[in-house]
């Protein structure tokens, strides 16, 4: 009686996965740090896979949400995004890696393929491909920007998701309020890093990380990507005084900006 | 376990020969993508190796540029990194040791299943790491990837009250972490050992973390800028963690366990008291004891933060502000102690201030032979175990090492 109470229980409650490709890791651990809140919401899910907390195998069972985060850097990654892709009612991204190639992607601006011989001497076998988007891969229902992601954001969204993938009606996928950094960035009384000459890319910058960036002090990097008003003419304008093409051209390198400006010209 | 590792099938079938660790990550090259970029992009980029240890990361760089381009730091700057450090330690092993490990020690296959089972001491966990992420975020801007700290000192530096918050959170942590080291003295651990070497830094008068020599229990004591001369790293073909041997040929270990046994006199007074409560002799050549000794570092670094933090609330912290300083060319080597030991970085940087060069070595990089080493004298012992037993006790054996794959192949 009690078992079968249990196995009711099991299956009224949606299936998750948080899977990681190449990738620090980050944006699981900013989910971890959460700590009891994560808890919490880890008692509402059944955890299909959760590599960082536990090595059981995976039935493979259908998903409600698979989440992924890092990038697709090995043939075996790949196969994994594509499979996780196929068994989720929804696939959520975590992150700036698998969102906008994150760090790794800084080797594309540079000398691509070659960039491997500075670190390896013996390069056969390895594989070191191009590095590229998850939307490359797949289709990407939901993004979770940042490097690394707002833990906040996911608490506040994720339960949205949660009830989309029951409902089936995936018109109601929720979408990030197009606002740049400098909203919360005033709202937290900082004083404009830009107002005082130094480089920040706030203006044209999706916002919901709680401005903390310009918080420590430190300008915008654009980790969370292009809001979809971002007007980049003017932030380079803005920015015309505090450093040169070059540099800014170097500082979008870092998160994988580069090219989604480039596109937006 | 942090990183995707699994173990060669070979090994598991009791081929003992080729105990081989197989890696399923890709490679980021970031030393690659480092070289031609400015020095400042350098913390940034190099602390995004590894989530979960990226203070030290942005630590090392930023030591060894400042090296490298002759930059002096004040007091203040240097007490606030060690603040961020202890906080890294703090919260690292308050992970590994309850929430990535213990498991294995209390027989249950699953760390979810154990957080459901042993609630108090879960809480008390929590507690603990979040101590130590509350202090890299005070100081650090934000608990993973910190934001502050920069080459020439802080961006932003934490407020006196702030700072009382933490002294008073940071006595209520001190005692939980005593009542949790109690619940470890408890859990069983397998008998094994194998003698080792034991690289730690190593400095007069305190227990080395933020700087010190390279020194070792069998005699070694070098400056960090002789480290490549005496640790010789390696890429066999097709693999992409490189191997670091001492003077080229043996394995060795870093980490909790290399610290203890290299400066345990050093210990603060309760992580002393608790050390000795284990009663075990130096030296120790039981790997598993890592866990243990994590858990004598949680207490001895609670207890430094609390000192330093009652220093620093009397010192004139606006020194910590990033002052000016001359951009020059320059090479140089730093290194600091990792929650999983030494981590090495070398920089070479042009007039202009780009980087011509540059090598992180990593402590997972340096364990993963000793590692290697030691399974392959362990494989015997559980040979004779069913193959569900024997993978899980290698897999606990695994992760009482505490590996860091993204760390490791970076």
């Amino acid at each position: 009686m009690i078992k079968q109470e249990k196995k009711i229980n099991k299956k009224s409650k949606p299936k998750i996965a948080i899977v990681s490709l190449t990738s620090c890791e980050g944006c699981q651990f900013a989910l971890l740090d959460l700590g009891e809140k994560f808890l919490d919401l880890m008692g509402k899910v059944e955890m299909v896979d959760f590599r960082l907390l536990e090595d059981e195998d995976d039935p493979g069972d259908k998903l409600d949400i698979g989440i992924i985060e890092g990038n697709p850097m090995t043939k075996e990654n790949e196969k994994t995004l594509k499979e996780l892709r196929k068994r989720s009612k929804i696939l959520v991204v975590l992150g700036n890696c698998a969102a906008m190639g994150g760090i790794p992607e800084i080797k594309n601006y540079q000398e691509g393929k070659n960039t491997i011989k500075y670190v390896y001497k013996y390069i056969q076998g390895i594989q070191n491909p191009e590095i590229k988007e998850v939307d490359n891969f797949v289709k990407v229902d939901f993004v979770f920007p940042g490097c690394p992601i707002t833990g906040e954001e996911f608490l506040k969204y994720f339960p949205i998701l949660l009830e989309v993938a029951k409902t089936e009606d995936f018109s109601k996928i929720p979408e990030i309020a197009d606002q740049p950094v400098c909203v919360e960035c005033k709202a937290k009384g900082n004083k404009c890093l830009l107002l005082e000459g130094k480089p920040c890319f706030g203006p044209m910058i999706l916002g919901g990380c709680d401005a903390v960036c310009p918080t420590a002090r430190m300008g915008c990097q654009g980790c969370r990507g292009l809001r979809p008003k971002g007007n980049v003419k003017a932030m380079r304008a803005t920015l015309k005084k505090m450093m040169t093409d070059e540099e800014f051209e170097n500082v979008t390198e870092i998160f994988g900006l580069r090219d989604d400006i480039e596109e937006r010209k | 376990m942090e990183g995707h590792a699994g173990f060669m099938a070979s090994v598991l079938n009791g081929d003992v020969k080729s105990a081989k660790l197989e890696v399923k990550e890709g490679i980021r090259l970031i030393e690659g993508i480092l070289i031609g970029r400015h020095y400042k992009d350098m913390p940034i980029i190099a602390q995004r190796i590894c989530g979960i240890c990226p203070v030290v990361h942005n630590l090392t760089s930023i030591k060894a540029i400042e090296k490298a381009m002759g930059v002096e730091v004040t007091e203040e700057t240097v007490q606030l990194r060690k603040l961020l450090e202890y906080g890294q330690i703090i919260h690292s092993h308050a992970l590994h040791l309850f929430f990535l490990s213990l498991a294995d020690f209390l027989d249950m296959d699953n760390d979810l299943k154990m957080v459901k089972k042993y609630p108090k001491e879960t809480k008390m966990a929590v507690q603990i790491r979040e101590y130590g992420m509350e202090i890299v975020k005070i100081i650090g801007g934000r608990v993973i990837h910190p934001l502050t700290d920069e080459v020439g000192g802080f961006k932003k530096i934490p407020t006196s009250e702030e700072i009382q918050k933490l002294i008073i959170q940071g006595e209520k942590t001190l005692t939980t972490a005593i009542k949790l080291g109690k619940f470890f003295e408890k859990i069983k651990i397998p008998e094994f050992e194998r003698e080792t070497e034991y690289i730690s830094l190593g400095k007069d008068g305190e227990y080395a973390i933020y700087d010190g020599d390279v020194t070792s229990n069998r005699g070694l004591h070098i400056p960090v800028n002789k480290f490549e001369k005496n640790f010789e790293e390696l890429q066999r073909p097709r693999e992409i963690v490189k191997r670091v041997k001492s003077d080229g040929k043996t394995s060795y270990l870093v980490g909790a366990i290399a610290r203890i046994n290299n400066q345990s006199e050093k210990l603060s007074p309760q992580a002393e008291k608790y050390f000795k409560s284990l009663g075990y002799k130096m030296p120790d050549y039981n790997p598993f004891h890592n866990i243990l000794y994590q858990m004598v570092e949680v207490i001895h670094f609670i207890e430094e933060s609390l000192k330093l933090l009652k220093l620093v609330g009397h010192s004139s912290l606006e020194n910590a502000l990033t002052g000016e300083y001359k951009v020059r060319a320059g090479t140089a080597s730093a290194a600091v102690e990792a929650p999983r030991g030494t981590l090495y970085y070398y920089v070479d940087i042009d007039e202009n201030g780009y980087i011509k060069d540059a090598n992180i070595i990593t402590p997972t990089a340096q364990t993963l032979s000793n590692l290697e080493d030691d399974i392959k004298e362990y494989l015997p012992l559980v040979m004779d175990c069913t193959k569900k037993e024997r993978t899980q006790k290698l897999r606990g054996f695994i992760r009482a090492y505490d590996p860091c794959i993204s760390c490791a192949v970076h």
